[in-house]
């Protein structure tokens, strides 16, 4: 670096401070704008990709309805809207060594205890046999194994003082009896195959012999812990939907879904980015015009400069110099501000700001900051061409 | 082709050989030097007088290379610079050849050592002599408490003065002088071409491109340019 022309640019900024500031401003508004979106987008990909993934090695087969759908949940309804126990036992062949877990589900009041509102929550029925494939995690208790028990949701938890040993009463006025919760499940969040956070989980003997609603099932979860899931939904789909015609399940591969939905989410993140980007490019513009300006107004200079033994690249690199500084502290300060503006926003929007000081979410600060300091010299190189190009003699004349 | 010749005692440190230049313009092509020929050896002092349009300032651009001739040859310490390359031809400014100009042309940016420092700098950016610039600055007769200040901060004939230091900073050969005393009063422009002919003196082959017969009177040798042909 030719310190001589890295010091007569770092003045010329100086002595042009608001000229140079303003350029500046221009540029920490691109950046924020880019590391900013890229920050949330980010954010968000990886808050929805935490809740999601622990599902993402599920296959979900439910009843055929004419289209396609996920999750569990709903009311017991009509037998055409089921799956049928010798589509279940079809299911579990085909899937065999894994595990097919016949899921049912219904919408239930229930009460905690005398004198408390009643409330409305799902209730899942699941072999007890199979609840630790679908359902991992407690916090507190244990799987039930008798018909008197259940478990509770994170949410359902928390929003009505419920803790392992309550008891709740299911049913208008408690006419299904009363149960007692055994444990606790972790929250799960979103989920594709049951969303327990707002539900309790009992037996599948207790739910039909409650409901009398006995070899039909909502749906049926494989937890898939050999193959794919991509391979697992093809079998399942060419033993149950041989009728091209008249499909009898539609089939979820998790995964697949999972990955559709973070796909999504990037190209939303980016996007917004690329919006943001434009920001960055007008201020580009900014730059571009200013190093005019600047070249403009040191013709005589160049001249000056060129006539005493000043070569073309050495001009070049003066201006060049004077984008660069422009560029890397601009951007240097919109990254700082970036990641201020992000934490404000993730606390905010996401209310937590674990995801802020991740590699996806740093990066795209990098991002940023790269992105500004090469508009920056890009925006300089032409400016400083044509300086380094000016004719001597036209230059030392130049008034 | 790299000037290495141009420190041989006895050969002219310039020759222009029936040079002409014409510049194409729309309304017709204009002859500004027509088959000029002349020798400038070394250690001489002399100045290029003629009037206005009549080809001095042409003349000042070839000799201080930063224009090439459109026929003919001129030799810097017998090297033809008509073959060189623009990298070649700003070497050749930078190492043998001072700029002096009317309007003194410092860099407003940098202070008094760093513009005379300036072409030093390009030359070996890695080594700079700063007792150089002192020593020039003190032959220049510039007060020492002026070094630090900026070009904005003196008076024409000091500008000058630094002018006149940072074109002798590298040894030129030949110092090249366009109107040197254009910009100042009649007693400061008097004493720079006191300083001039003191250069001279000590060894420095200078040009000057003036109208001025009091400049020229300082000089060893007048060439009268008119109509761009030398008349004497």
């Amino acid at each position: 670096m030719s310190t001589i022309f890295w010091e007569i640019s770092k003045r010329n900024i100086r002595i042009h401070m608001l000229r140079s500031s303003l350029a500046m401003l221009g540029i920490i508004i691109g950046v924020v704008a880019i590391a900013s979106m890229g920050i949330l987008g980010n954010s968000i990909v990886q808050a929805v990709s935490s809740s999601l993934s622990s599902v993402g090695d599920s296959v979900i087969v439910m009843p055929y309805v004419g289209g396609s759908g996920f999750g569990g949940g709903g009311g017991a309804s009509s037998a055409n809207l089921m799956l049928t126990e010798q589509e279940y036992q079809q299911i579990k062949r085909a899937v065999a060594p894994n595990i097919a877990i016949p899921v049912h589900s219904t919408s239930e009041h229930m009460t905690m205890g005398v004198g408390s509102d009643d409330i409305v929550a799902t209730i899942y029925g699941i072999p007890p046999d199979q609840t630790k494939y679908l359902l991992p995690d407690l916090t507190a208790g244990d799987y039930n194994n008798g018909n008197s028990g259940c478990l509770v949701g994170a949410t359902f938890a928390t929003d009505h003082n419920v803790k392992v040993g309550s008891r709740i009463s299911v049913g208008t006025d408690g006419q299904y009896g009363t149960l007692r919760v055994t444990g606790i499940i972790k929250e799960r969040g979103m989920s594709f195959d049951i969303s327990t956070d707002n539900a309790i989980v009992v037996t599948q003997d207790w739910f039909e012999s409650t409901y009398n609603d006995q070899n039909q099932y909502n749906e049926v979860v494989v937890k898939v812990t050999s193959g794919e899931t991509a391979d697992v939904k093809t079998t399942i789909e060419k033993q149950l939907n041989r009728n091209t015609k008249e499909k009898s399940v539609t089939v979820i591969d998790s995964k697949a879904t999972l990955a559709t939905i973070m796909d999504t989410f990037g190209m939303v993140t980016t996007f917004v980015t690329a919006i943001g980007g434009i920001s960055m490019l007008v201020a580009g513009v900014s730059i571009f015009n200013i190093m005019m300006m600047s070249v403009n107004e040191r013709i005589k200079e160049i001249g000056i400069m060129r006539s005493i033994g000043t070569q073309k690249r050495e001009v070049m690199s003066m201006f060049i110099y004077e984008a660069a500084i422009i560029g890397i502290v601009g951007s240097l300060i919109g990254g700082v501000l970036s990641l201020l503006g992000g934490y404000a926003i993730s606390a905010l929007m996401l209310k937590t700001t674990q995801y802020l000081f991740t590699l996806p979410t740093l990066f795209s600060v990098v991002e940023g900051v790269s992105f500004g300091i090469i508009i920056c010299i890009l925006c300089g190189v032409y400016p400083a061409w044509q300086a380094a190009n000016l004719n001597p003699i036209d230059a030392l004349r130049h008034e | 082709m790299t000037p290495e010749a141009l420190t041989g005692e006895d050969q002219p440190v310039l020759v222009f050989h029936d040079v002409v230049k014409v510049y194409p313009l729309k309304a017709g092509d204009v002859t500004a030097l027509n088959h000029v020929s002349f020798a400038v050896n070394r250690g001489e002092f002399i100045s290029v007088m003629g009037p206005s349009g009549s080809g001095k300032s042409t003349l000042l651009n070839l000799m201080g290379c930063l224009d090439t001739p459109t026929s003919g040859d001129i030799f810097i310490g017998g090297t033809r610079i008509g073959d060189m390359s623009d990298v070649e031809l700003t070497n050749l400014r930078r190492d043998h050849i001072g700029f002096i100009f009317q309007y003194f042309n410092l860099f407003p940016l940098l202070n008094v050592i760093e513009n005379v420092n300036f072409p030093q700098m390009l030359k070996s950016q890695a080594k700079v002599d700063e007792k150089k610039a002192v020593e020039v600055l003190q032959a220049v007769e510039l007060d020492k408490h002026l070094y630090v200040h900026t070009p904005m901060e003196l008076s024409g004939g000091q500008q000058q003065r630094v002018a006149i230091a940072r074109a002798l900073i590298n040894d030129p050969d030949i110092l090249l002088c366009d109107e040197p005393t254009g910009n100042l009063d009649s007693k400061t422009g008097a004493s720079i071409m006191e300083l001039m002919a003191e250069l001279n003196r000590n060894g420095t082959t200078i040009i000057v491109v003036t109208h001025d017969p009091r400049v020229a009177s300082y000089t060893n040798r007048t060439i009268q340019i008119v109509d761009g042909r030398i008349e004497s």
